[in-house]
């Protein structure tokens, strides 16, 4: 995973992308949290759910090869924390592999983690691909994330890329002074550039502030746009959230 | 008529130790261009900082439009001196770069559509007007020094202070940069190595040495004299 | 796994760990914002920067293996622990936002173990470690490398816990994998750390420098807060081990013969956890969580 992928994804103008960030983000979350917490064995709801989730995605003109290989990383990932819910769970055992025993009931397990993982990674994938890292960002502001860390991360999008400049930079400078040598030498080598870029730091966030100080600044990211929510922008959002919650609700019935 | 930026013996030591600046006293008039010279760590960007408020001298006084710079002061004071980093990167630190150069007139109290106005308006100027949307890092280093220009600009400063502009920039960009400020009206302070960036702008020079005023003259009269220019480590 | 994925945690747990985090995350806002200023959004934003950036590194740990520093604990110690407490939850947003690493839904969970009890935990113990041994560089050092080691347990138990109370995985294979597994990285993670302060010791001091010498009440108010959480870790890692038919069930399973049909001995003992051990464990390790709780808010009030 690189930092680069916050500005690789192209947008394309769809009726998703007229939904503003914030509401992207509600309805990201709504999605995911119904997806997460559907209870066991509600596999009709889970389907459902997916159904929407990939709705918008048709709806947002992310083809279909894209969301699969946008998936298959944190997928993988998820199976690889989910596998030993296969053996740990005491049961019934219902195949050997090698060693260790499959059981039923961790069979079960892990069929409603992967299948509720993946379901939930869908409205993530929609996300990413519909929304660059200043509008996320004006998102999470409309959307009262604690202001320190929206400041935060506002800076953090520029100084990160100055940050792995300055990385860079340095390893490639200590590269060509010391090659090859052993792992403790390496060790060093990494620690002292990982401590000069982070002094660097340091001195970075001073002169920025500086330089905010000199522009006025009193403590607080002004914010320039003003989001455009349309009524149609609403009622969407709304409807969607709606039958999602309702497909949550319909799991939980008795 | 009240001189616009007066430093009486300004004074400035690092909180470090370092001495930077030794009792510098000088004024620049309403329309004024000075250009700022001296050797590496002479001090001029630590004066350049004193003159809106980042820096308070160790001893003597900074004053704007005949006001000291002060704590009370000093919001009016940076609406008035617009200064220009020495690094773009350090001045461009938004994602994009319409926020950027709004974020001067936000910081004032301007509504977001008066902002985006004003904003559009300079980096129309500028030639970045397709850039607007675009961060930092995916603009040239010309372009970058144009963009920082334009976050101080757009605030309508009475005086442009402006470190090392042409640093970096390739002849072409150089060029461009010096015609833009010509045709400004503000005075302007441009400290800098490039003799040949500020022949022909400004017309007086100041000459910082070791932290102490050297020469305050004529620009013209200092660039002829190369005994004096080698004199002040200005020429090698 | 210190990013829990969606899928994992039940709905009480999802809603109890998100509303532990929000509480959390306002006082922090405050105490950052008292702590640093008009400085803290610059500030704030470059050690986002550099946790990031930092996270992209692989260090060499010999034996052909690597790893990335997690952060925790050189937040605490750099900006003490609630601006390090919203660095680190700036982080886990872009990651389950932009990156899908840990979940969504599961952010309020991941919130809770890494930013809230990481680095509060961290910084607890770089405190009582530096006004224990000192503050000389070897001092500093083993403060910081023990808070990240000590921190990246708590997130393990913290993960582990979470598993067993959304009703996912019994208490003891929970504890076993997950909280062992962070026992483990805890050691790369405490070695990195303690690196990169004895790094910063040496060139820039000026960092570390935290002008907060303790009154001595505050401190003993802490240091019996630590040991208050040292004994419940104890009490449950004692709790673990003194079910002896964990191991040996793990080991047998292990061990027995390729092949040997669907009933396993081993297995039909391994029958589903004794309710009331279930129980025990489950309070035992939430009894953790508020220790480490109470244990914060303490140290939030030593500092005006
Ligand atoms: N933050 C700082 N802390 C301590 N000393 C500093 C700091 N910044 C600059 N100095 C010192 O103050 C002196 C003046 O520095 P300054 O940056 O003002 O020089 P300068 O004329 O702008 O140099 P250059 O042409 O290289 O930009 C130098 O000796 C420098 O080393
Ligand atoms: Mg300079």
């Amino acid at each position: 995973m690189s930092f680069r992928h916050l500005d690789r994804f192209a947008q394309v103008r769809s009726p998703v992308t007229r939904v503003p960030a914030a509401g992207r983000v509600f309805g990201t979350v709504v999605l995911a949290l119904a997806t997460a917490t559907l209870p066991a064995g509600a596999w009709v709801q889970l389907g459902l759910l997916a159904a929407v989730s990939l709705a918008l995605l048709a709806i947002a003109h992310v083809p279909l090869r894209v969301a699969l290989a946008r998936l298959a990383w944190p997928l993988g990932l998820v199976l690889l924390a989910s596998l030993a819910l296969l053996v740990v769970m005491p049961g019934e055992p219902l195949a050997r592999l090698g060693p260790v025993a499959v059981t039923a009931q961790g069979a079960d397990r892990f069929a409603m983690v992967m299948g509720r993982a993946m379901v939930a990674l869908l409205p993530a994938v929609l996300l990413v691909s519909t929304t660059s890292f200043p509008e996320l960002l004006q998102g999470l502001r409309e959307l009262r994330v604690p202001v320190a860390v929206a400041t935060a991360l506002g800076l953090a999008y520029r100084l990160l890329y100055l940050t792995v400049d300055e990385l860079e930079r340095l390893q490639r400078a200590a590269r060509s002074r010391h090659a090859g040598g052993g792992v403790t030498r390496r060790r060093h080598l990494i620690t002292a550039i990982a401590a000069a870029t982070l002094g660097r730091a340091f001195v970075r966030a001073e002169r920025t502030h500086a330089a905010m100080l000199a522009r006025g600044f009193r403590g607080t990211l002004p914010l320039l746009h003003a989001p455009v929510w349309t009524y149609r922008a609403v009622l969407n959002v709304a409807a969607v959230s709606i039958l999602v919650l309702a497909v949550a609700a319909s799991a939980r019935l008795p | 008529m009240t001189a616009l930026v007066q430093a009486r013996d300004v004074t400035y030591h690092y909180p470090d130790g370092t001495p930077a600046l030794d009792t510098v006293a000088f004024t620049v008039a309403a329309g004024e261009r000075v250009a700022l010279l001296g050797p590496t760590g002479a001090g001029k960007s630590t004066l350049l900082q004193s003159l809106n408020g980042l820096l308070r001298p160790s001893a003597g006084a900074v004053l704007v439009g005949g006001v000291a710079v002060n704590d009370e002061t000093v919001t009016a004071v940076r609406r008035r001196v617009g200064l220009v980093f020495q690094n773009p990167d350090d001045q461009l630190f938004l994602p994009s770069l319409l926020e950027d150069v709004a974020f001067g007139p936000l910081n004032a109290g301007a509504s977001r559509a008066e902002a985006a106005t004003r904003s559009h308006a300079v980096l129309e100027a500028l030639g970045l007007a397709a850039a607007h949307d675009r961060a930092a890092h995916h603009l040239s280093g010309g372009e970058r020094r144009l963009a920082a220009l334009a976050t101080v600009l757009v605030s309508q400063p009475d005086l442009l202070v402006l470190d090392e502009p042409s640093g970096d920039l390739d002849a072409r960009s150089r060029r461009r940069l010096r015609d833009i400020l010509a045709e400004r009206r503000e005075a302007l302070l441009v400290a800098t190595h490039d003799l040949e960036f500020v022949r022909g702008l400004c017309s007086r020079a100041l000459v910082l040495v070791a932290g102490k005023l050297a020469w305050d003259g004529a620009l013209d009269v200092l660039l002829a004299d190369r005994a004096m220019m080698e004199r002040f480590g200005l020429v090698a | 796994m210190a990013h829990i994925p969606d899928g994992f945690l039940s709905m009480p747990v999802i809603a109890g760990t998100a509303t532990a985090s929000l509480a959390a995350l306002a006082t922090a806002a405050r105490r950052s914002r008292a702590a640093l200023g008009e400085r803290e959004g610059p500030v704030l934003g470059a050690v986002t920067a550099f946790v990031f950036a930092a996270q992209m590194l692989n260090f060499p740990l010999g034996i052909g293996a690597s790893a990335h520093l997690l952060g925790g604990a050189l937040v605490a110690v750099l900006l003490g622990p609630w601006a390090g407490m919203l660095v680190l939850f700036a982080v886990l947003l872009v990651q389950a936002l932009l990156f899908q690493d840990g979940g969504i839904a599961a952010l309020g969970a991941n919130t809770l173990n890494v930013a809230v009890l990481g680095v509060g935990s961290a910084g607890v113990t770089y405190r009582i470690g530096r006004a224990g041994l000192g503050e000389t560089r070897g001092a500093t050092v083993v403060a910081a490398g023990l808070a990240a080691w000590i921190s990246t347990a708590i997130v393990g138990l913290a993960v582990a816990a979470e598993l067993v109370l959304s009703g996912l995985v019994p208490l003891q294979p929970a504890l076993l994998l997950v909280g062992g597994g962070h026992v483990l990285i805890g050691i790369a993670e405490a070695v990195l750390t303690g690196l990169l302060v004895d790094f910063v010791f040496r060139t820039r001091p000026a960092l570390l420098a935290r002008r907060t010498p303790a009154a001595r009440g505050d401190r003993i108010r802490v240091v019996a807060l630590a040991g208050a959480v040292v004994a419940t870790v104890l009490v449950a890692v004692g709790f673990a081990s003194s079910q002896p038919d964990v191991l040996e069930t793990a080991l047998a399973r292990l061990a027995s013969p390729v092949g040997s049909g669907l009933t396993a001995a081993p297995l039909a003992e391994y029958q589903s956890p004794v309710g009331g051990l279930w129980v025990a464990g489950a309070v035992g390790v939430l009894a953790a969580f508020l220790v480490a709780w109470g244990l914060t808010i303490a140290v939030q009030r030593r500092r005006p």
